[in-house]
C-alpha cells in the first residue's frame, strides 16, 4: 500500500519517523513501506492537525469497483452486422411505405401568364386575377387527401425574417407589443401593426378551390375542410385571440399590415374560431419553415359525397386567385395533393439512406473479418 | 534533496523533490514530493501515464464535440441565404457545453484507466507514448477535426432530407424550423453522449451516472423549456412551445436520429478496431499481451517452501531517536504474507 503525499506543508518540527523498509520476495520489485507517523508527546501538543495522508477509501486510491470494456473482434463484427442487418430492413419497409404514396405536384407560377405578369409590379396590387389549370388524375387517390401550397426559393429561414414576430401580442397578452417586430412595427402613422412583423406581413395570399369534372359540363367543387390545419398547441395555447367577442372592437388602436387587404379581424367572419389570430392559415404560415423549399398545409378533403373514399380518377382543375408575387423573387409556386402514411410523405430519402447504410455496414462486417483474419494468421505464424 | 537542487526541479517539465534529512527548499519548490525515491516509479508508470491518457482523451473529445456542434451552422448557411441562422434553440447553445456535456467529460477525465496500475507497473513499455507525444498531436488534432466535419455533415443533413418533402402522419407540418432545431439538437446529443461511451474504458457506477444521467436531464430541461407553463410565462423568450410533444411522437423523427447516430458512430468505432490490426504501433503489442493475459489467467505456480534458516527478514531503520531498533526487529511492523493469486509469472 503506497501513498503520495503531495506538497507536504509539514513544518521542520512535525518528524515522521520511517520506520521500516522491508524488501520482501516480491516479484514486481516494489518495496513495500510503511510510514508510521510518530510523534513526542512534546510535539503532539503543539501540533494537532491530522494526518495529510489520503484516505484510503476507494475513490481516492482510485480503486473503484468498474468494468473495464473492451470490444473483442467477435463483438465488433456482431455489431457491424447485426446494425447492417437493421439498417437494410428498415430501409426497404421505409421504401415500400413512401412508394404506396399518390402525390401529384401542379407548378402554376407560369401557366397563368397574364397574372404572374400582372404581380410583378405591385401598383396592381387591389386588381384581382383569377387563373384555371387544368389536369387529370390519373388513378383513384384513395383514403385521405391533403392539399398543401408548395414555395420555392422562399427564405423563411432568414436570420432577420424568423425574429420579426411578436408572440406577446399573438398569445392575446399585449396587442400593443410590437418590441421585435422591426422593420413592420408600426404604420406610416405611427400607430402599432397587428399582427406585426415579417412574418405575418408576408402571409400566403392565393385562394386555391379544387373542382371535379362530374360528367362533360358538370363541374362540382370538392368539399374541402380548411380546419385542424394546425398542431393543437399552435391552436389552442400559443396562439389566442385577445377576446372571444367583439373582436374588431378590441383590435382598435391597430392597423393590418401593409400587404395585407383585409384586417386580422376579418379573414374569417363565419367561423369565429378560426377568426383573428386563430385563423388556421394564418397560424400555419407563422409556424416559419426550415428551408427555402417547402409546402405547407392548405386544405384537407371533406370525405363526402363522391368523395367518400378519396379523390376519384377523372378531370379536375385549380381554380386560383393569383395574388401572391412569387416571381418578383425569382421563386416559384405550386399546388400538391397528396395522401399520406405512417412515415411521413412521399420522400425516399430516409429510406435510400437507411438501405444503403445497411449495405455498406454487412460488406464492411466481411471485409472487416477478412482482414481480421489475415492479421490472426500473419501473428500466430510470427509466434511459430 | 538540498537547496541547490531548486533550480533544477523548477527547469523540469514536472520537480520531483524528495523530503528527507537536507530541509525543505526542494520539496517546497517541486510539483511533487514524497519521501522515498522509489516511489517515482509509481508516480511515473501508473498516475502519470494516467494522467497523460485522461488529458489526451480529454482534449480530443473536447474538441471534437465543439466541432460538430459548431460546423453544423458552415452547412446550414447554403440555405439560409448566409443570414446566419442558427440552426439550434438560444437555451441549448447556452447550455451545451455548460450542462448537457459538462459531466460526462468530468467523468472521464478523473476515472478513466486504460490499464489498472499492476499492469503498468508489470509493463514499463505502456510508458512510451507519453514520451513520444503519440496520442494527442497535431496528426491526433486533425483526425478529430475530420471526424468532427465529417460528424456535421450528417448531422445537418440526414434531418434535412427526413423533413425536406415530409409531413406529420396526420398531415400537419414538419418542416419548420423548430422541429428542425430539435431534431438536429436531440441527435447531437445523442452523438456525443455515443462517442464518449466509446472512448471511456473503465466504465464505474458514477461514470454510468454522468453519462445517462446528462442524456436523461437534457430531455428533462427540454420537456420543461418547451412547456405551456414556462412559454407562455415570457412568450418572447421561450419560443418554442409544443414542439417536443409534437414532434417526439414521430416515427420518422427517431429514425432519423438513429441513422445519424449509426452513420455517425460505426467509422470512428472500425477505425478504433481496424488500427491496431493494420497500422499497429508498438504499444498496440502490449496492450494485446495484457488481453491474453487476461483472457488466459495466469497458472498458480506452487511454491515449494525453501529452507533457508541462515537467512532472515532483512529491515533497514531509519531514526532519529534511540530505542526503535528493537521495535523493528520484533516484527510487530510488517504485513502478513501476501496472498498467492495476486502474484504473477515472471514472464519477459
Amino acid at each position: 500500500m503506497l501513498q503520495l503525499q503531495r506538497k507536504n506543508s509539514c513544518n521542520s518540527s512535525c518528524k515522521i519517523n520511517i520506520i521500516g523498509i522491508t524488501m520482501s520476495r516480491n516479484v514486481l520489485n516494489v518495496p513495500e513501506v510503511y510510514l508510521v507517523p510518530y510523534r513526542t508527546n512534546m510535539e503532539k501538543e503543539f501540533h494537532h492537525h491530522p494526518s495529510r495522508m489520503p484516505d484510503n477509501s476507494a475513490m481516492k486510491q482510485q480503486k473503484l469497483p468498474a468494468h473495464q470494456l473492451h470490444f473483442s473482434a467477435r463483438v465488433v463484427l456482431t455489431i457491424f452486422f447485426a446494425t447492417g442487418v437493421f439498417c437494410f430492413c428498415m430501409g426497404v419497409i421505409l421504401i415500400l411505405s413512401a412508394q404506396s404514396i399518390q402525390e401529384i405536384e401542379i407548378n402554376y407560377t407560369y401557366i397563368c401568364e397574364n397574372c404572374a405578369k400582372l404581380r410583378e409590379n405591385a401598383f396592381n396590387f387591389d386588381q384581382k386575377c383569377t387563373c384555371s389549370v387544368p389536369f387529370y388524375l390519373q388513378e383513384n387517390m384513395e383514403g385521405d387527401v391533403y392539399m398543401y401550397y408548395k414555395l420555392y426559393g422562399f427564405y423563411q429561414n432568414h436570420y432577420r425574417y424568423v425574429l420579426s414576430r411578436s408572440n406577446n401580442q399573438l398569445v392575446g397578452k399585449d396587442i400593443m407589443d410590437v418590441e421585435d417586430c422591426a422593420p413592420f412595427k408600426v404604420s406610416q402613422n405611427k400607430t402599432p401593426i397587428a399582427p406585426c412583423g415579417a412574418i405575418a406581413n408576408s402571409m400566403f395570399n392565393d385562394t386555391i378551390i379544387l373542382s371535379y369534372t362530374l360528367k362533360s359540363s358538370v363541374h362540382i367543387q370538392v368539399p374541402m375542410l380548411k380546419t385542424e390545419l394546425t398542431w393543437w398547441t399552435d391552436k389552442y395555447v400559443k396562439f389566442q385571440n385577445p377576446s372571444l367577442i367583439n373582436l374588431s372592437d378590441r383590435f382598435v388602436g391597430t392597423e393590418k399590415p401593409p400587404y395585407w387587404q383585409a384586417p386580422i379581424y376579418e379573414l374569417d367572419t363565419s367561423d369565429p374560431g378560426n377568426n383573428g389570430f386563430l385563423n388556421d392559415d394564418f397560424i400555419v404560415w407563422m409556424r416559419t419553415a426550415a428551408f427555402p423549399t417547402f409546402k405547407k398545409l392548405y386544405r384537407r378533403l371533406y370525405r363526402v359525397q363522391y368523395f367518400m373514399d378519396g379523390l376519384p380518377a377523372g378531370n379536375y382543375s385549380f381554380n386560383i386567385s393569383y395574388n401572391f408575387p412569387v416571381t418578383r423573387i425569382k421563386g416559384e409556386k405550386s399546388v400538391v395533393l397528396s395522401t399520406l402514411t405512417w412515415s411521413g410523405g412521399s420522400s425516399l430519402f430516409l429510406g435510400l439512406a437507411y438501405t444503403v447504410t445497411g449495405a455498406f455496414l454487412w460488406l464492411a462486417s466481411f471485409a472487416l473479418m477478412a482482414i481480421h483474419m489475415t492479421m490472426k494468421k500473419k501473428k500466430l505464424s510470427y509466434r511459430r | 534533496m538540498g537547496a541547490n537542487d531548486v533550480s533544477m526541479i523548477k527547469a523540469a517539465h514536472i520537480g520531483v523533490g524528495i523530503s528527507g534529512q537536507e530541509g525543505m527548499q526542494a520539496m517546497l519548490n517541486s510539483d511533487f514530493a514524497f519521501s522515498q525515491f522509489c516511489y517515482l516509479q509509481r508516480l511515473l508508470l501508473v498516475h502519470g501515464r494516467w494522467s497523460y491518457n485522461r488529458m489526451c482523451k480529454f482534449l480530443s473529445y473536447f474538441f471534437y464535440k465543439n466541432f460538430v456542434f459548431t460546423l453544423v451552422h458552415f452547412w446550414y448557411a447554403f440555405f439560409n441565404g448566409f443570414s446566419a441562422q442558427a440552426v439550434y434553440d438560444t437555451w441549448f447553445i447556452t447550455c451545451y457545453n455548460l450542462i448537457y456535456t459538462s459531466l460526462p467529460v468530468l467523468g472521464l477525465s478523473l476515472f478513466e484507466q486504460d490499464v489498472n496500475e499492476t499492469w503498468s507497473l508489470h509493463f514499463p513499455e505502456l510508458y512510451i507514448p507519453g514520451q513520444h507525444n503519440l496520442y494527442f498531436n497535431k496528426k491526433e488534432f486533425v483526425k478529430c477535426l475530420i471526424h468532427g466535419i465529417y460528424s456535421s455533415f450528417v448531422l445537418f443533413f440526414v434531418p434535412m432530407g427526413t423533413i425536406y418533402n415530409s409531413e406529420r402522419s396526420d398531415g400537419k407540418d414538419i418542416s419548420d424550423i423548430q422541429t428542425f432545431c430539435l431534431i438536429v439538437q436531440t441527435s447531437l446529443i445523442w452523438m456525443v453522449t455515443v462517442q464518449i461511451a466509446l472512448k471511456t474504458t473503465y466504465w464505474t457506477m458514477i461514470s454510468h451516472f454522468f453519462i445517462w444521467g446528462s442524456l436523461g436531464f437534457y430531455f428533462c430541461i427540454l420537456f420543461f423549456l418547451y412547456s405551456d407553463g414556462l412559454c407562455l410565462m415570457f412568450p418572447s423568450i421561450f419560443q418554442f412551445l409544443g414542439v417536443a410533444r409534437n414532434t417526439m411522437n414521430q416515427s420518422q423523427i427517431w429514425l432519423s436520429l438513429i441513422l445519424s447516430v449509426i452513420l455517425c458512430v460505426i467509422p470512428a468505432f472500425g477505425y478504433q478496431f481496424l488500427q491496431p490490426l493494420v497500422w499497429p504501433v508498438n504499444v498496440d503489442k502490449v496492450f494485446d499481451r495484457i488481453n491474453h493475459c487476461k483472457t488466459r489467467p495466469p497458472q498458480v505456480r506452487v511454491r515449494t517452501k525453501l529452507k533457508h534458516p541462515s537467512l532472515r527478514r532483512s529491515a533497514y531503520a531509519f531514526s532519529h531517536k534511540q530505542g526503535f531498533g528493537a521495535l523493528i526487529t520484533s516484527g510487530k511492523t510488517t504485513k502478513t504474507k501476501p496472498n498467492k493469486k495476486n502474484s504473477f509469472p515472471v514472464k519477459k
